[in-house]
């Protein structure tokens, strides 16, 4: 199977379908990077728009790199920013792990309502570049390397904002108890 | 062991896009691939444009019209939203604006208007005046049902969306003998549809209509109508006249009310059983030619949306040639679209399949699909 770089190489030549086939190769996991961000209404607006934007600028993509999954969130996470400007505060969702609770109920009975809480109090208090490589990386299963390319950092960078995000995290009130709790319930089912 | 990334990992969930999301989506990439300057006519669209439900720059120029609309419009949001598939967008921007027209424009006289009495508008019922120069399409809605294809086992139809000199979209539909359409931008997509078992016949957003278009194919008229209306959703059908007044004023002052925010200015439309029957006649066209270029190659449906057609008083029938084939040319003028505008179909005389659909808005440039239609073999694909 051709790699991304090799399709996007193939689409720079001319390759009609080699890019569709690329954005068939990775539209679920950006749709769903969209909806986690933006809801899913407004993901399904905005799909097309980051495939004609990766399109028009699939020359810049580096084609040392087959999987074309980093560059593609990067592409979204411009066009996200865009669509927040463009939106007035209240129509945005406050936080976005509030999104979670909207579909699949079981996300909330499983973590629970406080733990929720206390993880929703600790992410927004991470700075918005460390919270950013977190996402990435807890949600969207990305190595910090891939996340600094998403987000065109040097790999070094992105590896020092999660170290602090958990650290922070872990040091955070409430998440430590929640941690223990979780790892001790583990034990006593074993 | 449980750590803090799986703990954030658990707030990650999302909802899931739904699959024509991701079609529409394909075929907003494969219009700006075919023309660059699409590209930056929809870098331009809005991002607050969040009801754009399919991919043509053309539908989204012609949403602000259709804040300004009547009960009809926001019907039609909602089957978009629901999983509409892209095909005859063209008709559905010269209907949409059809439906403002109506509604909005008070000075419309409907020189053709069709029902005189409340209880046929109520229903949604005509009287259909001048029946007899749309007997073609009686006729032909007649003959289709019995029609035997010779080869393969399906229509394949490419339909070619222009708006201008701009080529919007290419929508590849498969209808099989078994009444299953499959669609997607390419031959690929459809196989892929197929695969999944995504008929559209069953699932998709115009499913509704398809359906109703069956059934409008072994009724009465007027029975066809309501069903079709129904099949819409329109708020009106089958109100007595009180209640479809109170729902007229209701909508009309909606609609004013947008109309002031954006600045503009119109008298609201009073309501009466000729202005309720134009705006059956113009919905009626709206989701029957939608329901013909979603479900054109169906024989059902196709017998079915052309008896529909036949009962909308102002629309008219010719015969034609067109590179050598016999069509018909049907006309939906200005008395349909609230005297603007307008949308030309032209149909194979024989099997009554889409040839052409032209429709044109004051303002806009002129949209038009030619549909290409030949018969496979589905295995073959």
């Amino acid at each position: 199977m051709a790699s991304d770089a090799v399709l996007i190489g193939r689409s720079l030549n001319g390759d009609v379908d080699a890019f569709v086939e690329v954005v068939e190769r990775h539209e679920a996991a950006v749709g769903s990077y969209l909806a986690r961000r933006a809801g899913r209404d407004a993901a399904e607006d905005l799909l097309g728009e980051v495939w004609v934007a990766a399109f028009e600028s699939r020359r810049r993509y580096d084609q040392s790199y087959d999987d074309a999954r980093p560059w593609l969130y990067g592409v979204a996470l411009n066009r996200l920013r865009r669509y927040w400007r463009s939106r007035p505060a209240e129509d945005l969702v406050a936080d976005v792990t509030d999104l979670a609770t909207g579909w699949d109920p079981w996300a909330a009975v499983d973590l629970g309502v406080d733990a929720r809480a206390v993880l929703r109090s600790a992410l927004m208090r991470l700075k918005p570049e460390e919270r950013e490589v977190l996402r990435l990386v807890a949600w969207e299963d990305l190595t910090a390397a891939d996340a600094a390319r998403t987000l065109g950092m040097p790999a070094g960078t992105a590896r020092r904002l999660l170290s602090q995000a958990r650290t922070a995290l872990r040091d955070a009130p409430g998440v430590s108890a929640l941690l223990k709790e979780r790892n001790s319930a583990k034990e006593r089912h074993r | 062991m449980t750590d803090e990334l799986d703990l954030v990992g658990e707030l990650g969930g999302a909802e899931p896009l739904r699959p024509e999301a991701y079609q529409r989506a394909r075929a907003v990439l494969r219009a700006a691939m075919a023309d660059p300057g699409t590209v930056r006519l929809l870098g331009a669209i809005s991002a607050e444009d969040t009801t754009m439900e399919t991919t043509s720059t053309m539908e989204t120029t012609t949403t602000t019209r259709e804040h300004e609309s009547s009960p009809a419009i926001q019907r039609r949001r909602g089957i978009g939203i629901a999983g509409r598939f892209g095909i005859g967008a063209g008709v559905g921007v010269a209907a949409a604006a059809a439906v403002v027209a109506v509604v909005l424009n008070s000075s419309a006289t409907g020189g053709a208007v069709a029902g005189k009495d409340s209880s046929a508008a109520a229903s949604g019922s005509a009287i259909v005046d001048g029946s007899a120069d749309r007997a073609p399409l009686m006729t032909l809605a007649g003959s289709i049902k019995t029609i035997t294809p010779s080869a393969g086992d399906a229509w394949l139809v490419k339909a070619t969306q222009v708006q201008g000199t701009k080529t919007m979209q290419v929508v590849y539909t498969l209808y099989t003998d078994g009444h299953a359409i499959y669609t997607g931008n390419s031959v690929k997509d459809i196989k892929r549809a197929i695969t999944r078992q995504q008929d559209q016949m069953k699932a998709g957003g115009y499913a509704p209509l398809l359906k109703a278009a069956v059934a409008a194919a072994d009724s009465s008229p007027a029975d066809g109508r309501t069903q079709m209306l129904k099949a819409a959703k329109d708020p009106l059908v089958g109100l007595d006249p009180a209640a479809q007044k109170a729902e007229w004023d209701k909508e009309q002052a909606a609609a004013q009310e947008i109309i002031k925010l954006k600045g503009g200015n119109a008298k609201p439309k009073p309501y009466s059983p000729q202005a309720v029957q134009q705006h059956f006649d113009n919905a009626l066209w709206t989701y029957s030619t939608e329901a013909l270029s979603a479900g054109d190659g169906n024989t059902q449906v196709r017998a079915g949306v052309l008896r529909l057609l036949s009962t909308i008083s102002a629309v008219s029938v010719k015969n034609s040639t067109t590179n050598g084939k016999a069509t018909l040319t049907i006309t939906a003028g200005p008395e349909v679209f609230g005297s603007e505008g307008g949308e030309v179909l032209t149909i194979d005389a024989k099997t009554g399949m889409l040839v052409k659909d032209v429709s044109t808005v004051p303002g806009l440039p002129q949209a038009s699909t030619t549909y290409e239609s030949s018969r496979v073999t589905a295995a073959d694909l």
